[in-house]
């Protein structure tokens, strides 16, 4: 298959990007690792009139701890630069492991955070994580700058609150009180898999006690989603055995899976629960995770 | 037995490891003529209509296309396996009977302009209520898919060797299961392709076949062309399972854009179109019917098939009969009953894939037969002992058994796979399972893939005039299995030659002679045997000059190693090199030919050729599974694979066909279904949904090898390639019962598929309780 006629700009400041894409409007569609766009443009699901590529933009690149921030992301950086990133490695494993679990090498040496999170897919391995984390995210456009949490920004499958003319340039995991987190996914090979479901936990755990934790699923609603009830029941619980059965039934009663092609919703369901009880035992037991190796 | 050779056995490196390792090995897609154009051919949306009109004049007025043709540009012969079952056209005429089936083609300038002018191509199609599922193919007011065959029933056997009322009533316990298999894909990495090209009334193809010389015979009949004016030529291919064995229609609609462009022309498939083309496993409904005695020793089975054929014959008639012929290889008992229906639907036309159509059946059998032994009470390697086929025996359906080992490969896979501790309670850890299977398989076909007399395989070995080399001449086609290795090992041992100077020109209708083609795992017996002839033929001629240059006699001689010397007296002794350039300057070139034909093989009843066989391999696998209870993830632990294969050529080479084997039948096992929409289009025609093994999914493999000699067979060799496929699927089944006490009746045995079980089994359970 072959790509459509489209016009290539390849801007050399985020400026200029933006100017861009102000000028170019809704034909205009941005270009980060292409892993998605492309496939899509090639299939015939999508023909824009123009491309504004952000690949030499160096500024959207690099993962940096940053003294009163947190670790700050760029949004260039691929998913490979996830995966061995020392900031991460120390901070976070947690995100590291969950880029490790996407795709093959060659496409997670092209594909971006920010491509996977503006996609917008329920499926996307790294939003759970970065959910999970209480990250945030920086939008910028030529009428101003916005930031926002994270698990604000998606609608439903590939639809997000991002504007027309905007770019998203960082993902910032603050500096919290967080003492554990992990990333379960659950593909159907060990590698070049798509989630069949995806949960991510993190915790504040105090003397074997949970005073706060998260879980935040993928490819179990139209978009990625925390479930509020399983984490107002972890408040104040230690994770015995009757309360991980309990968050199971909790968590799948507040998913929202569909039938596809890799799984019933039933399925997808039971997978949700069972998942977030490994993902929260990892998260309160094994802090952030160790160091994901090569 | 052990033999002495000097070669074989040894796991010399591939000759063409190098050009493939530093990517020098050129394929189809890779060959590039001046002027050269691209073609592509226009399949249908529709699973089932009538085309009502087809107007190529948008697409032949775009800039760049050189040719557009309909079946108004082609013979109307229609083509298949066997005149009976002639089926299918070169171009749709009257109506399409699946997605994917074949309506026109383009010839242009460049590949993306191909793509643009099939879009232009308008064809008018009335729809027709189409058949998708092969089970109702035969109700009452389905609809007809080809007129000539009522009912949709493309093939329908029924057979019976001895008397099966009477072993049933004798049994101790009579049980039916019924299986379901899935629709599998060869998934070769090599896409399809073929490159045409005319020098006046010769026709050169260059394309990526398991068979040069059925390509050769088939294109030659369709444009009614004597063979010697069709040149086949397959480059390096990268892999074909069964899926490159029959012309695709790229080699005669490429043939005739060629023709009328009157520039060569290079056609091709993209992934979308390999998968629609398809030809890969049939997928089969099998219920089987066994009667045992209270020890568990089987008197009859009844084998009741249905299978899914698609909308064309392609190789399913010979699918169709192996599903039910090769069962009865690895068990002994009399009786034997064999019923089937093919049939006809409107989804890609399904045919030989690796194990061609043993492969679900075996699944079948072996799932069931650990069913029974559970009911026996019985160890399931115990109950496969007590039944193991013995050498020199003949199944029920009259094929000839000659060396069998399966019962040491049974022993051996129990030892090295620790079975007997591992069955023990509390022998393996929590969510494990073992399971065993048997497989066996013919080493080549005893009948011709077409009528002919020809031999089945010839080669020729040609010693270069100063003796330093020498090439052999075969239309062996090596499809990545190694074949060009092998055969260059057997021609050297038979020699006396060194494997490290042969050549080889290989699988090329015109410079090589006659092969049948690399398909029902032929090439190392039946080649072998042509090359051992040939390189026989060579070291005689040799021995002769030798003679009268040393005034000994020849059966003093002999040639090792290149090295040829007396018996009787030391010291004696010429060069290959010098006595082969003497032989060139006295007598001329120096050239040993050979060729192979199969002895009558088989019964006398409908169907028998199918499934005969000069000699045939056994195995057993043992493969070990982790189950996730909550999830129903299969973890493969450890895999043991034990087989007979006769005489080993090459060792390397021979445990890499049992890994690849191995990956591919797993894939089937538990990963890999092509699956269909409401309107007969795939679903996952990509390999992100349709998931083929990762390295990553390979689980730790032992490949042992029991010594055995297959007496009809040159250096007493046997199969390999397709025999190890077999066991896969049923020592899954298997193994899955035996971790969870759920048995999967319908193939992939997926995560979903166990999970669904291990919650079912559950449920009965708490009822049980309340």
């Amino acid at each position: 298959m072959y790509l459509p006629d489209f016009d290539y700009h390849s801007p050399e400041s985020i400026d200029e990007a933006l100017s861009l894409l102000a000028n170019l409007g809704s034909g205009a569609k941005v270009l980060a690792g292409g892993t998605d766009l492309l496939h899509k443009m090639k299939q015939g699901d999508l023909a824009p009139k123009a491309l504004v590529s952000l690949k030499g933009l160096d500024k959207l690149k690099g993962i940096n701890y940053v003294e009163g921030r947190g670790v700050v992301i760029g949004a260039l950086s691929t998913q490979n630069d996830i995966l061995y990133s020392e900031v991460l490695a120390k901070k976070y494993p947690s995100v590291s492991h969950a880029a490790k679990k996407m795709a093959s090498n060659q496409i997670r040496h092209l594909g971006t955070v920010g491509g996977n999170i503006v996609n917008a897919v329920p499926s996307a391995d790294l939003p759970p994580i970065l959910i999970a984390l209480g990250a945030s995210i920086t939008l910028v456009s030529t009428s101003g700058k916005r930031e926002m949490a994270l698990e604000e920004f998606f609608v439903e499958p590939a639809s997000s609150v991002i504007n027309e003319g905007e770019i998203l340039t960082e993902i910032v995991i603050p500096d919290g009180d967080l003492t554990g987190s992990s990333y379960h996914k659950f593909g159907l090979r060990r590698s070049g898999a798509l989630a069949v479901v995806g949960v991510a936990a993190s915790a504040r755990v105090a003397g074997g006690v949970i005073e706060e934790a998260r879980i935040v699923c993928a490819s179990s609603a139209p978009k990625v989603i925390r479930t509020p009830k399983a984490e107002a029941f972890l408040a104040g619980k230690s994770p015995a055995p009757e309360v991980l059965e309990e968050l199971q039934a909790i968590v799948e009663s507040e998913v929202r899976p569909r039938d596809s092609i890799r799984g019933s919703a039933e399925y997808r369901r039971n997978l949700a629960g069972v998942l977030a009880k490994r993902a929260l035992v990892d998260a309160v037991e094994s802090g952030h995770g160790l160091p994901a190796e090569d | 037995m052990s033999i002495n050779t000097k070669i074989i056995g040894r796991s010399v490196p591939r000759i063409d490891g190098r050009d493939k390792v530093t990517g020098a090995a050129k394929y189809t897609g890779d060959i590039k003529f001046p002027n050269m154009l691209f073609g592509k051919i226009l399949t249908s949306p529709h699973a089932h209509a009538r085309i009502i009109s087809i107007d190529t004049s948008a697409a032949e007025a775009l800039p760049g296309v050189k040719a557009v043709i309909t079946h108004k540009d082609v013979p109307d012969i229609k083509y298949g396996i066997s005149p009976a079952r002639w089926d299918e056209n070169i171009f749709c005429i009257d109506k399409v009977r699946f997605v994917g089936d074949k309506v026109a083609a383009v010839a242009c300038t460049d590949e993306e302009t191909c793509y643009k002018a099939l879009k232009l191509i308008k064809v008018e199609y009335e729809i027709l209520p189409a058949v998708l599922d092969f089970r109702k193919a035969m109700d009452e007011g389905m609809p007809q898919i080809h007129d000539e065959y009522p009912k949709n029933i493309n093939v329908e056997i029924h057979q019976e060797f001895g008397d099966i009322e009477k072993a049933f009533k004798e049994a101790h316990l009579v049980r039916t299961d019924a299986f379901l298999g899935n629709r599998a894909y060869q998934s070769p990495i090599e896409p399809h392709s073929a490159t045409s090209l005319w020098d006046g009334d010769k026709l050169t193809v260059y394309s990526s076949t398991q068979s040069p010389h059925y390509f050769q015979y088939y294109i030659a009949r369709e444009f009614g062309m004597d063979m010697g004016n069709v040149r086949v030529v397959k480059p390096y291919v990268g892999g074909g399972f069964g899926g490159k064995m029959e012309p695709t229609g790229l080699e005669f609609a490429g043939a005739v854009l060629a023709k009328l462009t009157g520039r060569p022309v290079r056609m091709f498939f993209d992934r979308h179109e390999m998968f629609a083309h398809n030809r890969g496993r049939h997928a089969q409904y099998m219920e089987i019917t066994t009667g045992v005695t209270k020890d568990g020793k089987i008197l009859g089975a009844h084998s009741n098939f249905m299978m899914d054929g698609g909308a064309y014959t392609s190789l399913g008639i010979a699918t169709a009969y192996y599903a039910g012929a090769l069962l009865p290889l690895t068990y002994e008992f009399d009786h034997y009953k064999f019923d089937l229906f093919r049939l006809y639907t409107n989804l890609p036309a399904c045919g030989a894939q690796r194990g061609h159509g043993a492969p679900q059946p075996k699944y079948a059998f072996e799932s069931h037969l650990d069913n029974v032994a559970t009911e026996l009470g019985m160890d399931p390697m115990d109950i496969r002992l007590l039944n193991a086929r013995r050498p020199e025996t003949v199944t029920p359906n009259d094929f000839a058994i000659h060396s069998c080992e399966l019962t040491q490969c049974l022993t051996r896979a129990r030892i090295i796979s620790n079975w007997d501790e591992k069955k023990k309670e509390g022998g393996m850890p929590k969510g494990h399972g073992i399971g065993v299977s048997t497989g066996s398989f013919v080493s080549g076909a005893g009948y011709p893939i077409y009528r002919t007399d020809l031999p089945h395989s010839a080669v020729v070995i040609k010693v270069n005039e100063d003796g330093t080399s020498a090439t052999l001449y075969t239309g062996a086609p090596d499809i990545g299995q190694g074949s060009d290795t092998v055969l260059c090992q057997m021609a050297a041992e038979a020699m006396g030659f060194h494997y490290e100077k042969m050549k080889i020109i290989a699988a090329d209708t015109e410079t090589c002679p006659m092969d049948l083609g690399a398909y029902a795992s032929r090439l190392t017996l039946m080649t072998g045997a042509a090359c051992k002839a040939a390189g026989e033929e060579i070291k005689k001629s040799l021995l002769e000059m030798a003679s009268s240059m040393l005034h000994l006699p020849p059966d003093d001689l002999e040639c090792e190693d290149a090295i040829i010397y007396s018996k009787s007296r030391e010291g004696k002794a010429l060069t290959f090199q010098e006595v082969a350039r003497k032989h060139f300057v006295l007598k001329g070139p120096l050239i040993g030919k050979g060729s192979y034909t199969p002895p009558k093989l088989g019964g006398k009843f409908k169907g028998s050729p199918v499934g005969t066989s000069p000699a045939y391999s056994f195995g057993v696998q043992v493969g070990e599974v982790k189950i996730d209870e909550e999830t129903g993830e299969i973890e493969a632990v450890g895999f043991w694979d034990v087989h007979d294969c006769g005489t080993v050529v090459n060792p390397r080479l021979l445990h890499g066909q049992v890994h690849g084997a191995l990956s591919m039948g797993m894939g089937e096992s538990v990963w890999e279904e092509v699956l269909f929409d409401d309107k007969g289009k795939i679903k996952n025609p990509d390999l992100a949904n349709y998931r083929i093994l990762t390295a990553l999914d390979m689980p730790p493999v032992e490949s042992e090898i029991v010594d055995s000699y297959e007496d009809i067979a040159p250096w007493g060799v046997k199969e390999i390639g397709e025999g190890s496929t077999n066991p896969t699927m049923g020592c899954f089944s298997n193994a899955i019962y035996d971790a969870m006490g759920v048995r999967v009746y319908s193939l992939p045995l997926s995560y979903e598929k166990v999970w669904r079980a291990l919650k079912e089994k559950r449920e009965r359970e708490q009822g049980k309780k309340e």
